[in-house]
Parts: C-alpha cells; sequence; structure tokens
C-alpha cells in the first residue's frame, strides 16, 4: 500500500515536472530573418562596420527578441562604435540574465575601465544572491517547494520512516526560504534600479533643484543606483558611496 | 451648610470647565494662525562685498511649501542649501515657519533683485522679490570683478602630441598679493572624462611672484602630464578651488546662518572659491596609417628592444620560452607582444607578462615548441613602433636565434608534448580588449513569451501538490484516530460485516438450506451489533441491544426472537417466502438502526 502511495506521488511528481518543461520547449523556431539578421550583425562587426552591427542587433531587439546573445554583442558593437553608455547599459542588462557568465563581467569591468568609471562593489549578501537570476531562484523555490510537499506526504504516508523524512523536509523548507530571499534581492533592482549615466559632465548635487551646491561628478557611463525619487523627475543616486541628486535626462534606466 | 460631598463635586466640576475651557482655547489659538499663512522672501545681509556672501531666506509661515527654483540672475551664482522648520508656542499661541535657504555668490559688484519668484503654499500663493547690494572689497578699490584679484591659466608643452604619447599641463593660480588662502588646491572638473590614460595627478611645482597691469601677483605652478587613448581635439578648462581666508572683523556680522564659517570662535574664517580658467586645446594626431609596418603592435614613443631565448639545446617537443624585452619612454602599458613569425615546425603559446621591477620596461615571455630536428634556429623577430621625436615608425630586429634540436622516438616525443599544458594554464589575459562577440543562440525568446514558470497553468499547477499534501493529512489523521478508537473503528465495521453475513443468508436461500439461513441471520444480528455497540461475542443479546438503541423496540424484538426460534426450531417459518420476509425485514431493520445517530 505504501509503496503504491510512494509510487503515484512519484509519477504525480513527475508529470507536474515535465509538462513545466514541455511549455519551455514550446517557445517559437528559430525564423531565418532574425537568424540572418543576426549572422550580418556579426559580419559587420567582423568588417569593424560597428555602427551598422549594433543598428542591426538593435533591430532583433525591437522587433521583441530577447536574448541575452543580442544584447552583449550589442554592447560589444556599442564599445567598438566608442558609446560606453549604451554599452554599458546592454552589459549591465546581459548581466542581469546571465550573472555567472564570465565573457559578459569582464567585458563589462572592461568597459567600465574605459570609462573610468567605478565599478559597484556588491555587499556579501548582494554577490551571495547574484550568483542566481532571478529566474534561476524562482526555480530553486518550485523545486524545493515540489521536494518538500512530497517528502511530508511520504513522512505522512511511511510511518516508519516519518520523522526522518520530515527532518529531511527541512531542506527543501530552508531552500525555498533561501530562493525567496534571492527573488526579493532581484525584486529590489525594480524598486531601486541602476541607471547609466548618458551626458557628460554630469553633477550629482545636493538637493533635487536646479541650482542645488554641486557634490561631485559623475563620470559619462558610470552606473549608479537609484536610493530614491521625486515626482519632478529628480532621482538620488549612489555612486561609489556617494549620494546625490540627478535629473532623469542625465540618466538611462538598465532595468526594463 | 455645604457637607463635604457638595464641596468635593463642586470642586470637581470647577476642574472640568477649567480644562474644557484650557483645550477649547488652545484649538482656537492653534486655529488661527492657520488663517495668517505668508510667504517671505529675504536676502540677509543687503549689503556685501565682493568676496563675502549672503543668505536667501524663502520662509513659509504657518504653511507649507516645497523647494522654489531661483531664476538665474547675472552676476549672482544661488545654490541650494537645504530647509529647516521652526515651531513657537508664546502665549497659547502656535506658529510654525519652513525655511527653504540659498547661499549667494556673487561674481561682480552692482545693484542685483532675485525674483520675481512665484511662491506655492496651501492656501495660495505668492510672488516675492529680495534685493542685493554688493559693493567692492575694502582693501581692492579697484576690482569689479572675482577675476581680477585670483584667476588661473592652463598651458601645454606639447601642441599637437600623438596618440599615446606624453605631454605636460602647467596650470597657473594667480593670487593677488595680500589676500590670504589656506594652501589647498583641488580640481572640481574640467578635464576630458574619457580618452585620457589614467587620472591626471596635479603637484604644485613652485611659486613665485608676477607683476600683471602693475599688480602683483603670487603665482602657483601646478604640473601634470597625460596621454591620450585616442586621436581628437581634447579640451581643457580646469575648474580650481581654492579657500581665501577673510578676517572676520573686516566683515559683516550676518548672523550665524552661512553654512561655510570656517572658524566660528576665531577671528578668521574661510571661502571656497572657484577660478576662472582659460580653454585649452590640445589637438591629439592619430598614429599614421601610411608606412605602418606590420610588426607594429601600438608601441609610441622612444623604445629599445632585446630578446633572449633558452635553453639552445631541447629535444623536439620540448618548449624554448623567449623572452622579450622592450624599454624606454612611451606607451608601455599599451604595447601588445611582437609576433613571432608561425611555421609548421613550431607550436607557439600565448605571450604573457612578466612583472618587472624596473620602471620604463615591460617584458613578454612567450613559449614556442619546435616539433621536429629539423628546426636550426627561431626567426628574427621585430618590433616596430612610432617614434614621435621623428614622427615616423621605427623597426628593431633581434635574432634569428640558433638552437639545436634533437630528434626522439614518436611516443616519448608524444609524452613531452603535453608538458605544454602548464604553459597555457599560466598564460594570463593580457585583458587588452573586449571578449569576442557570442554566437546566434539556439532557440529565440521573445520579450511576449512567458518562461514556463510564469504561465498561468504553471501557477494552476502550484496547487496540487499542497493539495495532494492535505488530502495525505487527512488520511493519516484519520488512521491514526481510528488506531486509537476502538469502539469508532468498530462501529465503522459494522455495515460491512452485516452485508457480509445477508449475503451468506440470500446464498443459503437460494440453496434452500434452512439452518444456514438462520445461522447466517443470527452472524448478521451479532456482527452488526456487536460492532456497532463495541459488545464483545457473546454480550450481543436482545436486552442489551435494547437498552442501547431504545428507538427499534418492537422491530428489534420481533427480528431477534423470530430468528432465535426459528433457529432452534422452536417456531416454523419453512416456506421460502417467510425467509424471504424475514431476509427483508432484517435488513430494513438494520438500515434503520444504522440510521440511529449513537
Amino acid at each position: 500500500m505504501k509503496i503504491q502511495f510512494a509510487t503515484l506521488t512519484t509519477i504525480l511528481f513527475a508529470t507536474f515536472s515535465s509538462s513545466a518543461f514541455e511549455k519551455e520547449s514550446q517557445t517559437p523556431p528559430i525564423q531565418p530573418s532574425k537568424s540572418v539578421i543576426f549572422l550580418e550583425a556579426q559580419a559587420a562587426y567582423d568588417d569593424r562596420r560597428y555602427a551598422e552591427a549594433a543598428a542591426l542587433y538593435e533591430k532583433l531587439l525591437k522587433g521583441g527578441i530577447n536574448n541575452l546573445e543580442v544584447e552583449y554583442n550589442l554592447a560589444n558593437a556599442y564599445f567598438k562604435n566608442g558609446n560606453l553608455p549604451d554599452s554599458i547599459l546592454h552589459y549591465r542588462r546581459a548581466v542581469y540574465a546571465a550573472p555567472r557568465d564570465p565573457d559578459i563581467r569582464a567585458n563589462l569591468h572592461f568597459a567600465l575601465n574605459a570609462a573610468g568609471a567605478a565599478e559597484p562593489v556588491p555587499s556579501l549578501i548582494e554577490r551571495f544572491f547574484g550568483t542566481l537570476s532571478q529566474n534561476e531562484w524562482i526555480m530553486v523555490a518550485i523545486g524545493a517547494y515540489f521536494t518538500f510537499t512530497l517528502l511530508l506526504s511520504l513522512g505522512l504516508l511511511i510511518r516508519s520512516t516519518k520523522w526522518t523524512l520530515f527532518r529531511l523536509s527541512l531542506l527543501p523548507a530552508a531552500m525555498i526560504l533561501i530562493s525567496t530571499a534571492g527573488w526579493w534581492q532581484w525584486r529590489q533592482l525594480d524598486i531601486r534600479p541602476e541607471w547609466v549615466v548618458v551626458q557628460s559632465g554630469t553633477t550629482a548635487l545636493f538637493g533635487p533643484i536646479e541650482g542645488s551646491t554641486a557634490h561631485y561628478k559623475v563620470p559619462l557611463a558610470a552606473l549608479v543606483r537609484q536610493r530614491s525619487s521625486d515626482a519632478k523627475g529628480w532621482v538620488e543616486i549612489q555612486y561609489d558611496g556617494k549620494n546625490g541628486w540627478l535629473k532623469e535626462e542625465y540618466i538611462q534606466r538598465v532595468f526594463p | 451648610m455645604m457637607n463635604f460631598e457638595e464641596i468635593q463635586i463642586g470642586w470637581l466640576d470647577r476642574k472640568v470647565r477649567y480644562w474644557t475651557f484650557l483645550i477649547l482655547y488652545s484649538l482656537f489659538a492653534s486655529a488661527v494662525p492657520a488663517l495668517a499663512a505668508d510667504v517671505k522672501m529675504s536676502i540677509e545681509p543687503q549689503l556685501i562685498s565682493l568676496l563675502d556672501r549672503a543668505v536667501l531666506k524663502i520662509e513659509f509661515i504657518n504653511t507649507k511649501g516645497d523647494t522654489v527654483d531661483i531664476p538665474e540672475v547675472d552676476g549672482l551664482r544661488i545654490q541650494y542649501q537645504g530647509q529647516s522648520s521652526e515651531t513657537r508656542i508664546i502665549n497659547l499661541k502656535r506658529s510654525s515657519k519652513v525655511i527653504h535657504k540659498y547661499l549667494v555668490t556673487p561674481s561682480r559688484i552692482g545693484d542685483f533683485t532675485v525674483g520675481p519668484v512665484n511662491c506655492s503654499y496651501k492656501g495660495g500663493q505668492k510672488e516675492v522679490t529680495a534685493q542685493l547690494r554688493v559693493i567692492k572689497p575694502e582693501d581692492d578699490k579697484q576690482a569689479q570683478q572675482i577675476s581680477e584679484i585670483m584667476f588661473s591659466k592652463i598651458s601645454t608643452d606639447h601642441a599637437a602630441p600623438y596618440v599615446h604619447e606624453s605631454f605636460g599641463l602647467d596650470l597657473k593660480v594667480y593670487i593677488r598679493d595680500g589676500v590670504q588662502i589656506d594652501g589647498n588646491f583641488s580640481l572640481r572638473g574640467g578635464i576630458p572624462e574619457s580618452g585620457l590614460e589614467g587620472d591626471l595627478k596635479w603637484d604644485v611645482t613652485h611659486k613665485e611672484q608676477e607683476e600683471r597691469n602693475g599688480v602683483i601677483f603670487n603665482v602657483y605652478t601646478l604640473r601634470t602630464s597625460a596621454k591620450t587613448l585616442t586621436a581628437g581635439t581634447f579640451s581643457f578648462r580646469p575648474q580650481v578651488q581654492l579657500n581665501v581666508v577673510i578676517p572676520r572683523q573686516d566683515r559683516r556680522p550676518y548672523g550665524l546662518d552661512d553654512p561655510f564659517f570656517g572658524d566660528f570662535f576665531g577671528r578668521q574664517e574661510t571661502r571656497p572659491i572657484v577660478l576662472d580658467c582659460n580653454t585649452l586645446k590640445v589637438t591629439v594626431q592619430p598614429i599614421p596609417l601610411e608606412l605602418r609596418p606590420d610588426s607594429f603592435t601600438g608601441g609610441v614613443g622612444t623604445f629599445g628592444f632585446n630578446v633572449s631565448i633558452g635553453p639552445k639545446q631541447v629535444k623536439a617537443g620540448e618548449p624554448v620560452t623567449v623572452k622579450m624585452r622592450i624599454f624606454g619612454r612611451g606607451n608601455l602599458s599599451q604595447i601588445t607582444p611582437p609576433t613571432i613569425e608561425a611555421s609548421h615546425d613550431f607550436k607557439l603559446y600565448e605571450a604573457r607578462i612578466l612583472s618587472s621591477k624596473t620602471p620604463n620596461e615591460v617584458i613578454f615571455e612567450q613559449v614556442i615548441i619546435p616539433t621536429s630536428d629539423s628546426v636550426t634556429n627561431i626567426p628574427a623577430i621585430a618590433f616596430s613602433y612610432f617614434n614621435t621625436k621623428t614622427a615616423d615608425f621605427r623597426t628593431l630586429t633581434e635574432g634569428p636565434f640558433p638552437i639545436e634540436v634533437e630528434a626522439v622516438p614518436q611516443q616519448a616525443a608524444q609524452v613531452i608534448a603535453t608538458i605544454p599544458s602548464s604553459f597555457r594554464q599560466e598564460t594570463k589575459i593580457l585583458g587588452r580588449d573586449i571578449v569576442y562577440l557570442k554566437s546566434i543562440p539556439k532557440k529565440w525568446k521573445t520579450i511576449n513569451s512567458l518562461a514556463w514558470h510564469r504561465t498561468n497553468p504553471f501557477y494552476i499547477s502550484l496547487a496540487f501538490p499542497a493539495l495532494f499534501l492535505l488530502v495525505m493529512a487527512s488520511i493519516s489523521a484519520n488512521r491514526n484516530a481510528l488506531a486509537n478508537d476502538v469502539a469508532r473503528a468498530r462501529r465503522q465495521k459494522a455495515p460491512k460485516a452485516a452485508r457480509k453475513n445477508l449475503q451468506r443468508a440470500e446464498q443459503a436461500l437460494r440453496k434452500k438450506d434452512e439452518a444456514a439461513f438462520y445461522e447466517a441471520l443470527w452472524d448478521t444480528l451479532v456482527d452488526y451489533f456487536g460492532h456497532r455497540l463495541n459488545l464483545a461475542p457473546g454480550e450481543v443479546s436482545l436486552s442489551a441491544v435494547l437498552a442501547r438503541l431504545p428507538q427499534q423496540i418492537e422491530a428489534l424484538e420481533a427480528l431477534f426472537t423470530t430468528i432465535e426460534q426459528r433457529r432452534y426450531g422452536i417456531q416454523s417459518g419453512d416456506n421460502k417466502t417467510d425467509m424471504k420476509n424475514l431476509l427483508k425485514q432484517t435488513t430494513a431493520t438494520l438500515r434503520q438502526c444504522e440510521r440511529i445517530k449513537r
């Protein structure tokens, strides 16, 4: 009887998982036109026609394509074309999608160095939660949730291993908490997004008003983090450990 | 005469009346000032000298107001400083103020009007203006503007440098003799933000006096050297900030509102001033494309080059290390390693930079592996650079380098050939360019295509594990309850036991087995009521059942009596119809009993 229940539960779990992954595989097949544009852009990049390459990658993005390869290649094209703000913007977006990709991180680091901008220094907790992307944390949470319910159900059914299974279920329960924290960490980017400085000569002010005392210069293409904002289009930013106010027209939001 | 209770009630009454009056009065008193909301703008002091500053205040009295954009006034720099608030209660009258402060710094003398400024507040708006007069400093009656008292000038020693070529920048700070400064200079921008290699480090090299138009100036010279990463025109207009020390007794007292009071209890204060400066345009020339040798690896400046190899006697498949040293003045950090001509006889590995203790040199190390004993030398290595002094390309060549390569059996050569993997691991990325493009994605994702974990069916499916868990918990709870409550467990078994025996009775009826039929009916009663009333098999009797189920006395009496009598042959009911009726009666009675809640 117990074996039958355990088998039934496993089959149910497997059914959920497989149906979920079937959805993933339902993404539309490769459209020739997109592939052609992508390859044309690559050829233009190889021929050092960086502006043309960037325009083609932008065309893909504007067409609704959301692949990190496009973001990354576009950032490369912008970088080679001397457009550091847009380059850093797209590198950062690519980092959000694939935080462990060494190529993206290396190029972002390189571009920030070229811009003379300070690199954001995440805290230990931010670094930990930044190892997985927001989607990855969600998947970890879902997996942990299924495992948690499965272990509890088995614990209720099989009396002999009840307490072992209950103790074991603490592990997925902890994973649910950790992954929720990871998701919340990424959610913060929606609440307090990062911005890229897109105008040279930008100066952070002490207050959200024209004519306020200048506080410090923010280099072109610097990555800054929002602290707060006001209704008149001013954003309080943090850069290199210092706070200051900038007008929204000087910066572009990274997180969509 | 009033008694004690009447006195006490009267005292309490007075007390209540007093507090009621006090509360009402306070409410009224606090409401009155709300009617007197107002906005005022003032500048303190209204008369200052060119080296002084004033504080502009916008006061929202008994109301609240946001920061106000002050229109630009030619000759004045107005900077927002922050807000403060005050609340006063005098004679039970409450008044409040929200004060926005701005620092006003003049850059020339004259009469100025700030405003009209439109101030909005809760309940209305008002236009306000304020006046300020700026006069010449007392110790310098000629100066009309700050730029006549102190200014800076920037110049270069190289008007048209090449990319990566170092050029000097001299920044001279002129301060009229007699004006005191605290000696600290800081640069607040005006330097190109991109295209320069590294940050500029300015050093004060010397101080001298210079006469300009009959006026003596103290001149401080700040010097730095710069290199650019790209060609083009670079504009330098550094904003030098310094602190002027002003004796307090020479200044007007205008309160403690000035946030730049340097020395509160002393006799001096400092005031930060940003100096005017000329714009220096440096046109940086690109490295020419014409006559550029293939061996050019980005060197710009004047360099020397030498190469050493070792060991010079190896077996085929063994590594030879080539060290290339470039030294001199120029962009050493931008130079990529000179290339060694590729050949079928060699296997080449990436060059890496060796750390060098000597400044003005860079050393590259490259591993090269001769693959056959036919190799007699390592080819010559050329290093080309652009000489900024002669404005042409120069090529320095070293080698070829003779080596002796000994032939080895094939198997041994293969083993040795694995050694260079260690060199590969040591080879570090030079980090001189970005990583190349990513290849075409295997599948295209669109913004509109949701991830599987964000679809509605998936959200719904999330409920299933929880429901499954609930069902399991319910089953488990029921199982535990039955294990702990024997009466309840037996009660649940009763109908099943009755059905089983009734089926036996039906079979006996079909077989016309009278004895078995009545035995089965009796077992039905014993099993059903035994389970139903939690009685031991020997305890089931008519009296025991009736004591617990008094609602069915007649039916049960009849049933028990009839079955028992026929079972022992006391009463005959042999025909099939009677037996059928008895079976129906038993079934009906047990159904009735089953409906009774107990």
